[in-house]
């Protein structure tokens, strides 16, 4: 253990790490938002989805700095007088949630269909790389839209708000696979005429066999990155579509739908309701991509 | 006289190497084929080594995956102790076939997989064939394969990249060997190392040859190398053979013009030769080969016949040539 410990200190990718601030200050935000979210039951002064504990009394309560502000709520209420602070909590709850679960479904999705592309070829390969690229050419948003209206007209009524993340997460999911296909099957391309491929061709493994326990490990690097870019763009999709009131309920609300009620009240003068929650998001994301940024460049031999 | 281990006959290989379909229609042009093997005969007898011998480019390693069932032939057929390869044949089927020949690669750095450690990756075949029972007698076979090529058993723990090019060509060897195989087809297997180390691993081969009996087919573009290890050496050129002899006698008396040729670039310390043919030229495409004996262009002995007719790979005392003017007898001996 304290080997494996000194390995990652002493690996090229800690050093890189530890030169440069701005890296480690977008890991301790990253860290500190992914801590929040999933502290957020022990640790958010107010639960703001217990009717019995919101009063709307409270409501529009200013940030505490300002003449009307309440101590009890550090960054105000908003129109229902929920603890702004505490929904930024667990929305960003939500929004990880979901920016995990949507790279990790269009990961998997990408990843099988580059690699199995990559490593056959033919027609098969043509078929997945035409539709990733017929994809790439409708905003991702557009799909992530479609998609998002037809699996609700799926779900049945009753289920819809419970439903309304994992359709989310299936929408975002699958708008974003081609990027991933795309470099798999990059990766795979160059991996599978190295000779360790013929080597287990020779053996005459199964097909998948190689596929799963040769060219998956080797492509999967190229792929972490882009997923901790594609996390970004994920949470960023999710806010978007929260914000255009085809994401999750208010009664659950993510940073998006946040924002998107927050912004009702923006000319009435309440503007802390969609301020704080837009600066939340725009921290977390900076984080996560320039998390994303240093990856990309530390994992470049040609950068190094 | 007992029947070779592997036989081949009449092997070819051709590569579409046609524009896209739509291209092609539009320049109105054929479909172009690249004829890199086209049409090989060798034998090799249990316990030797044979050799294929030429320039970059003639064929000579697509020969080496054809064998091993990396590439599909074209035409011909294989015959593997006896029995014929059917390249039809399911995964199962060639199953046992299969774990009987392996190959060597050439490259130390390319050919083990990165991610695993060499204790998974010499026990590779032991999986993919079925021939452990169980996890300590597979570690005990990794470690006696280890120790076979000069490694330790401790070194099963470690990553490729922790190893040299040689000790990675080890490696590369131990697991060649893990299914027990009786043919070791060895694809260029010292030219990416140091000339220091290619002796080193040239022993290893002849020693495991010698305990084991194993067959090799070994190509190779360096004369010296062919020169230590190879009973019987096929010079190609373009596809073809265009000598097959045993060999003491092919570096003693080469024959065909071209076998002189690549004899001449040798490097000769001693500068016992100092009047070397200079044969001027490139190998011509394979796409389009020149008609008659493919050498033609580059041969100082051609004649009108050599540019018309393609030779046939007739007897020549112990050889085998495919060449007119040595079946004219009019090259100088």
């Amino acid at each position: 253990m304290t080997a494996a410990l000194r390995r990652f200190f002493d690996h090229d990718l800690w050093w890189s790490f530890t030169r440069s601030p701005l890296t480690v200050a977008a890991a301790l935000v990253t860290l500190l938002f992914l801590v929040a979210a999933l502290a957020a039951p022990w640790i958010t002064p107010h639960d703001p989805f217990d009717p019995a504990r919101v009063d709307l009394l409270d409501a529009f309560t200013p940030p505490v700095w300002t003449e009307r502000g309440d101590p009890r709520f550090l960054l105000g209420t908003d129109d229902q007088g929920r603890d702004i602070l505490s929904t930024i909590v667990w929305g960003s709850r939500i929004s990880l949630l979901v920016g995990f679960a949507a790279v990790l479904l269009s990961a998997t999705l990408g990843v099988a269909l580059g690699v199995s592309a990559g490593y056959v070829g033919g027609v098969y390969e043509s078929v997945v790389m035409r539709l990733a690229d017929v994809q790439l050419t409708i905003p991702g948003i557009l799909v992530a839209l479609t998609i998002n209206g037809v699996a609700r007209t799926l779900v049945p009524r009753e289920l819809q708000e419970a439903a309304a993340i994992w359709v989310l997460v299936l929408a975002i999911g699958i708008s974003d696979w081609p990027k991933y296909a795309r470099l798999a099957r990059g990766t795979t391309l160059v991996e599978k005429n190295k000779e360790y491929i013929a080597a287990a061709r020779v053996m005459g493994l199964h097909p998948l066999r190689i596929m799963v326990s040769h060219l998956l490990p080797n492509v999967i690097g190229p792929v972490l990155v882009i997923g901790t870019i594609g996390l970004a763009l994920a949470i960023i999709s999710e806010a978007t579509l929260s914000f255009l009131g085809v994401g999750v309920p208010p009664t659950t609300p993510s940073l998006g739908t946040l924002i998107r009620i927050g912004n009702d009240f923006l000319f009435s003068g309440e503007w802390w309701i969609t301020l704080f929650p837009s600066l939340a998001l725009v921290l977390l994301v900076l984080a996560v991509n320039l998390l994303g940024d240093w990856l990309r460049d530390a994992f470049n031999p040609k950068l190094r | 006289m007992t029947r070779p281990l592997v036989e081949v006959e009449g092997l070819a290989r051709r590569f579409d190497v046609s524009r896209p379909w739509l291209a092609r229609l539009l320049a109105r042009e054929p479909r172009r084929f690249l004829h890199a093997v086209a049409g090989v005969d060798f034998a090799i007898p249990r316990g030797t080594t044979m050799a294929l011998v030429g320039e970059s480019g003639c064929g000579k390693s697509t020969v080496a995956r054809m064998l091993v069932g990396l590439l599909r032939p074209s035409a011909g057929r294989i015959v593997f102790d006896g029995t014929p390869l059917d390249p039809d044949a399911g995964r199962k089927a060639l199953a046992p076939i299969r774990r009987r020949m392996q190959m060597i690669f050439q490259d130390p750095y390319a050919s083990l997989d990165p991610r695993w450690r060499v204790e998974a990756i010499v026990a590779e075949p032991l999986d993919a064939f079925g021939l452990v029972r169980d996890r300590a007698e597979r570690r005990e076979r990794v470690a006696e394969l280890l120790r076979a090529v000069g490694l330790s058993p401790a070194d099963g723990r470690k990553y490729p990249h922790e190893f040299s090019g040689g000790q990675r060509q080890r490696i590369s060897i131990a697991r060649a060997l893990a299914s027990r195989p009786d043919f070791l087809v060895c694809d260029e297997p010292t030219s990416a190392l140091d000339v220091s180390v290619q002796a080193q691993i040239l022993n290893l081969m002849k020693e495991l040859q010698e305990q084991l009996g194993l067959t090799y087919l070994l190509i190779s573009h360096n004369l010296a190398v062919v020169s230590v290890m190879a009973d019987q050496v096929g010079v190609m050129y373009l596809g073809r053979i265009v000598e097959l002899a045993p060999a003491d006698e092919l570096f003693a008396r080469p024959r065909h013009p071209y076998t002189r040729l690549l004899l001449d670039t040798v490097p000769d310390l001693e500068m016992r030769r100092r009047e070397r043919a200079p044969v001027a030229g490139e190998v011509p495409s394979p796409i389009d080969p020149p008609p008659g004996c493919a050498f033609h262009p580059r041969c100082p002995f051609a004649e009108r016949r050599c540019r018309a007719e393609r030779p046939a790979l007739l007897p020549a005392g112990p050889a085998r040539v495919a060449c007119h003017a040595v079946e004219e007898g009019r090259l100088p001996a």
